[in-house]
């Protein structure tokens, strides 16, 4: 049986990388009780798999990781045993049985939303009065957007619009609030700094720096571009 | 949100900053307006060193034990972090509450190295706390050090309020119901040290008074300054094992630490008496846990913690008496919840093969022997009870189960090594190597065997019976060093053959600080400020800062490490009863010369002093 967990990674725990997260996992669900299946061989694994990694610095509402366990249990005790072994900024929000035809997290991923905006209100995007406006025209107006991505093979150029599947922008409290959902997973990765690095140079910003942002997935999706599916909606309570 | 010391454009620059956060799973929260006492248990070593560590982990459960106290943990900041938090005047915190700890009752290190001076100064500079006692004021958090190179706490006398000598277990709730008692009648720094050296163990460094041989520099008198101070501090020693507090929710740290398992402490000391190992003579006498409530333990530590792996700790574990009860019990109900066992260095023979291969991949792992010494003369001269029949036989056996590794570790620079000793390390190499080819026939034979030659260069340590013993100067380490590369290229299965050896810069040091006295203060106070910290680190060693700092307080490396002893010179630690006598020592150290065995605790009681303490090998059945 596999279940895939979805679980809330906020606050203090943005600092702690996604290696060091999985350990975690691993040990929680060895403390939790819930009976994990394990691989074959001299050292065996917990088979345990998880959705696109959240880089240091990052938080989220939505995280995945897929388990195949021996005993099946309700998803409500599930959930609750998992809590138990969580601290804070980790909370499991959801425990559901997949399909056997389900593809595993790690490949199923197609789509990340994510909302993005500065750690500091005095930074130099709050002072743009019609930045909604210049979004319109670097974003809604556009045809193309050609970036240069760099790469570990060197550079290419890439155009990011049909990649950028929503940008809207609000304005909170005088500071910029971006509502981004882009193309994630194996073959397209749109990082959410890319897309404002690339709105900055349009706005003719001074030198971007990736650490002024506040970064945090809302949720990843499934399917293509037109009709996705939450991965948390895959699968079904028991 | 749990509040943080440090802020997010600190933490998005240095290299794993989840080592400062705090929030591991178990980690202790209370609130610390509710507590009496605050306590911070510092490893002056980085995060995933000091995590690993055993001791700390006993003393901080212990402590938070009681309702009163709120024991905290603090590791050295890392280089990058260090430089931000000096630039920024950031005071350094203590992980759980993200406090600082200047504003802490106590601040405690554990010294397991004497490479780690020099941190312990880095945690008092980054805390804002005077470096040297003298200076502290009622204020001041109390600094108290522990751990095996509390010793001889004199090198570090001047930084220090209080060393704690012997196993924390035992003196902690007395020394801290009587700081409580100061505090509540308002609190003289000096009455409260004046009052702590009566209890067990509680040693008190500016209360005594050393003096100096104009003629060669050796220890003329130390003595307390006043009458009721006591003139020597009893090593504290733990008598019942099977009820001695022991951590059961240990922390789960998410920077992998160097210890990724649990941890059991099956035993504490040593039945045989390697004379060049301090462990195994301060440990005296070797005490052993019930294999029942190792049992209990070990499963309460793997639900507790989630660990997949679990290692036996002790300084000889194939010397438990029920070892095999043991393994087979964490075999059977352990392996089958996929959680590993891994073994601690154990003698090689059927018994450890057999379970080795049952928790092993036979074809990747490798065996260990420590036969410290190449020839029989040496091994004699150390009392390392290992004959070349026990390691060919050994060797010979894992052959026939599959291994074709082996590692061997030896030392060298031990007193009266010669040449032809030196030559027999690469010559047992050989002669294992050897056994490979006549015991594995050549189709099955998966390639050559591969032997591994490590060696470390060997540093004389107090209270052992080589404590009199001199040293050699780096260069000398490396000519000794050479002769083992020479005579390895020399024998006839070389290519079976891989030697591995240390540096010898960073040796003489630990020499000079093992058995250094207070009059090094100075010197190792100049090193910090001259930039000398994390000098266990080999990027960050700087030898000649080091020398700098000697030349500069008159301190003679010569006079300290390399020098003999003379066997009624007093030594700087002869204050610290160990239960081990002196007199024994000097036995041992002319056994030693004789290269005369003495046999271990098992077999027969040599007096060394420890059966005075009631306990463990000198009174079970024999």
């Amino acid at each position: 049986m596999r279940v895939r967990v979805k679980f809330e990674k906020t606050g203090i725990m943005r600092y702690v990388g996604h290696l060091d997260l999985m350990r975690f996992f691993q040990k929680a669900v060895k403390r939790s009780g819930i009976q994990i299946k394990y691989s074959e061989g001299f050292n065996p694994h917990q088979i345990m798999s998880f959705a696109s990694p959240l880089g240091v610095g990052l938080t989220s509402e939505g995280e995945y990781m897929d388990i195949d366990i021996k005993e099946e249990i309700d998803s409500q005790t599930g959930m609750s045993s998992l809590n138990e072994n969580m601290v804070e900024g980790l909370a499991i929000t959801g425990f559901r049985y997949l399909p056997d035809n389900a593809v595993k997290c790690m490949s199923a991923v197609t789509a990340a939303s994510y909302i993005v905006t500065y750690k500091d209100s005095k930074d130099d995007a709050c002072y743009i009065e019609n930045i909604a406006d210049l979004k319109e025209k670097f974003f809604d107006e556009a045809s193309s957007i050609n970036i240069i991505k760099k790469t570990k093979k060197g550079e290419r150029e890439l155009d990011l619009k049909p990649l950028i599947y929503r940008f809207n922008i609000e304005i909170k409290d005088g500071v910029p609030v971006y509502d981004l959902l882009v193309s994630s997973g194996s073959t397209d990765n749109i990082k959410p700094e890319l897309v404002i690095k690339a709105f900055h140079e349009y706005l003719g910003l001074p030198e971007f720096d990736e650490l002024s942002l506040d970064i945090k997935r809302i949720d990843m999706f499934t399917g293509e571009k037109d009709a996705l599916v939450s991965l948390g909606d895959i699968g079904d309570e028991h | 949100m749990k509040k943080l010391a440090l802020t997010d454009d600190i933490l998005m620059q240095i290299d794993k900053p989840a080592r400062y956060i705090g929030n591991e799973f178990n980690s202790v929260k209370k609130n610390p307006a509710d507590v009496d006492i605050r306590f911070a248990m510092c490893f002056p070593d980085v995060y995933e060193v000091g995590m690993s560590h055993l001791g700390i982990a006993i003393l901080y459960d212990m402590l938070n034990r009681r309702e009163d106290t709120y024991c905290e943990r603090v590791y050295s900041p890392w280089p990058d972090l260090h430089v931000l938090m000096k630039e920024r005047n950031i005071p350094l915190f203590a992980l759980e509450s993200q406090d600082p700890i200047k504003d802490f009752d106590f601040i405690a290190m554990t010294l397991q190295y004497e490479m780690c001076y020099t941190n312990i100064l880095q945690i008092l500079d980054l805390s804002g706390v005077a470096l040297e006692s003298k200076d502290r004021t009622n204020d001041d958090p109390i600094v108290i050090v522990g751990g095996p190179c509390a010793a001889n706490p004199e090198p570090i006398a001047d930084f220090i309020d209080i060393a704690y000598i012997g196993e924390g277990e035992t003196s902690y709730d007395a020394l801290l119901d009587l700081y409580k008692e100061h505090r509540a009648k308002g609190f003289d720094r000096q009455k409260f040290l004046r009052a702590a050296c009566h209890i067990p163990g509680i040693y008190v460094p500016s209360l005594y008074k050393v003096t100096y041989k104009e003629s060669d520099g050796t220890i003329e008198s130390f003595e307390p300054i006043y009458d009721d101070v006591p003139a020597t501090v009893e090593r504290q020693v733990v008598t019942d094992m099977d009820s001695s507090p022991y951590p059961t929710k240990m922390l789960i740290p998410f920077v992998r630490a160097i210890q990724d398992r649990v941890v059991l402490e099956i035993q504490r000391g040593c039945i045989r008496g390697c004379r060049f190992c301090q462990a195994g003579m301060i440990y005296r006498p070797n005490r052993e846990k019930s294999v029942e409530v190792l049992k209990k333990q070990a499963k309460e530590l793997l639900a507790a913690t989630g660990h997949e792996e679990i290692s036996l700790s002790s300084l000889s574990s194939s010397d438990y008496h029920a070892l095999g009860e043991l393994m087979d019990f964490l075999i059977d109900d352990c392996l089958s919840e996929g959680v590993n066992v891994s073994l601690p260095s154990l003698r090689i023979d059927a018994f450890s093969l057999d379970v080795m291969s049952k928790v092993q991949d036979v074809r990747k792992s490798s065996i260990t022997f420590a036969p410290e010494a190449g020839s029989q003369r040496m091994r004699d001269v150390i009392n390392k009870g290992l004959t070349v029949e026990d390691i060919i036989g050994g060797a010979t056996l894992a052959f026939k189960g599959g291994w074709n590794k082996v590692k061997l570790y030896f030392m060298l620079g031990l007193p009266s090594e010669t040449d032809e000793d030196m030559k027999a390390i690469p010559q047992l190499a050989n002669e294992i190597a050897a056994a490979y080819y006549d015991t594995v026939p050549k189709e099955e034979r998966q390639g050559r065997c591969q032997i591994t030659i490590s060696t470390s260069f060997f540093v004389p340590k107090p209270f052992t019976p080589f404590q009199w013993a001199p040293m050699y100067e780096a260069g000398e380490y490396l000519r000794r060093a050479k002769v083992v590369n020479d005579e390895m290229k020399a024998q006839l299965n070389q290519k079976s053959l891989k030697y591995n050896w240390h540096h010898s810069d960073v040796t003489v040091l630990e020499g000079v600080f093992a058995r250094g006295d207070r009059r090094l203060c100075p010197a190792i106070l100049d090193a910090y400020k001259s930039g000398c910290y994390f000098d266990a680190w080999g990027e960050y060693f700087d030898f000649d800062k080091w020398l700098a700092a000697f030349e500069k307080n008159n301190i003679s490396i010569e006079y300290y490490a390399y020098r003999q002893r003379d066997l009624d010179e007093i030594l700087p630690w002869d204050f610290i009863d160990c239960h081990v006598k002196k007199s024994f020592l000097k036995r041992e150290w002319e056994n030693a010369m004789n290269a005369k065995v003495t046999p271990n605790c098992k077999m027969s009681c040599s007096g060394c002093g420890s059966a005075m303490l009631g306990t463990g090998v000198c009174f079970n059945a024999r």
